[in-house]
């Protein structure tokens, strides 16, 4: 019997939403259920993988998309690292300044050539058993999301409850996921007052369902996932992964549950 | 809070959705008639010599996802289809998309015409590919 994974792009309209750090903690609790995941940091202009796992490597990405080397040559196996039940792979993008420069300077042939780079690597969910390809990018409409975008089956936009993220969200929705007819739902990150006070009152089942109904009128796609703003969740170093480290913290439950919709999507 | 955001986005939304729709109609309007100025350019040299060498010659326009999302709906479907598969016959890209062989096999050629993808045929089966 073929073997059928999926491809999910983590994205938004603006930077700073969260989607670095929800990617990781996605990639995790799937690999902590017993799902062989592959994490893939496509966020050529700021990466930040190499950070949280704190890696160095031969080949990046980039190296893959330039057509330097294969993804095997990329991949980090970290299934012992962090004992997961799944296999835990990651793929990094080089943070050097010279990678970063050279990454913005590409032309559209060879952004064509990427495109079919990322296609192929539905290969993985054969030869490596994957089931879960995961995108983290970079936010907006680059290159290498818009090729992340149209390679994936679902895409995760991530937003905050801020007007601008709110307008560009929307205005993705209709000129880039539709365009490609793509699974598409949101993740609400970050979400403030009056909806929630953490540390004083938890967002309650019926402020998520409350919000989660507003928005989904708003953007007309399914809301996948709503996530408070945890204080102590800024104040954490980037190179803690809370769904490894503190499984029980509410932010990993909240991703737990998103994981369990978008398992369904 | 929400209320008033979502009402004040909404507003400014049915704006920008009224001219995105017109932009987008201007658009393929435009794209029609590229496509009817690029075959009248092609009748010529296609009738006067053999088929296949003249696409060979025909230089290839990148089919990056910026060029997709120009190309209207149904053309982007098909387009990226051939990204997916690189190399496939109408009656795969069909496979692929759900529609008809027929349509498939109009806009691949639409797109070999818009210099997208090239087409080659071999023995009975004509296959359409992206340019090396």
């Amino acid at each position: 019997m073929r073997f059928v994974g999926k491809i999910v792009t983590i994205h938004s309209s603006r930077g700073g939403t969260g989607k670095s750090l929800i990617s990781v903690n996605t990639a995790a609790v799937l690999a902590n259920r017993g799902k062989n995941v592959c994490l893939l940091d496509l966020d050529f202009r700021a990466p930040t993988m190499y950070v949280v796992f704190k890696l160095s490597t031969e080949y990046w990405l980039n190296n893959f998309l330039d057509r330097d080397c294969e993804i095997e040559n990329v991949l980090y196996d970290l299934t012992q690292r962090y004992d997961t039940k799944g296999k835990f792979f990651v793929g990094l993008a080089d943070p050097s300044m010279l990678a970063i420069r050279e990454m913005s300077m590409k032309d559209r042939k060879w952004e064509m050539k990427a495109l079919q780079r990322l296609l192929s690597l539905r290969k993985l969910f054969e030869e490596r058993k994957i089931d879960y390809i995961i995108f983290d990018t970079s936010p907006g409409i680059q290159y290498a999301s818009v090729n992340a975008v149209v390679s994936s089956d679902t895409v995760v936009v991530v937003t905050t409850m801020d007007a601008l993220d709110i307008q560009g969200t929307r205005s993705m929705i209709e000129d880039l996921y539709e365009a490609f007819g793509k699974k598409t739902g949101i993740l609400l990150n970050k979400v403030l007052l009056p909806y929630s006070v953490p540390s004083l009152s938890p967002l309650t089942e019926v402020d998520r369902e409350s919000l989660s109904k507003q928005l989904k009128e708003t953007f007309g796609i399914p809301i996948f996932g709503t996530i408070p703003c945890y204080c102590d969740v800024l104040r954490t170093s980037r190179t803690v992964i809370l769904a490894f480290q503190n499984p029980e913290h509410p932010f990993t439950k909240d991703i737990g549950k998103f994981v369990e919709v978008l398992e369904e999507a | 809070m929400i209320d008033r955001l979502v009402a004040e986005t909404l507003s400014r939304e049915n704006i920008s959705k009224t001219l995105l729709k017109l932009s987008r109609n201007l658009e393929t309007l435009a794209s029609k008639v590229d496509l009817i100025l690029a075959s009248q350019k092609r009748a010529i040299p296609v009738r006067a010599v053999d088929e296949k060498t003249v696409e060979k010659e025909i230089p290839s326009e990148a089919l990056d996802v910026m060029t997709l999302l120009s190309l209207p709906d149904h053309l982007r479907k098909t387009a990226v289809t051939i990204c997916k598969l690189g190399r496939a016959t109408a009656a795969d890209v069909a496979k692929e998309t759900g529609r008809a062989r027929a349509a498939e096999s109009n806009y691949l050629n639409q797109l070999v015409t818009m210099k997208h993808i090239q087409r080659e045929r071999k023995g009975k089966k004509v296959y359409f590919y992206l340019a090396k």
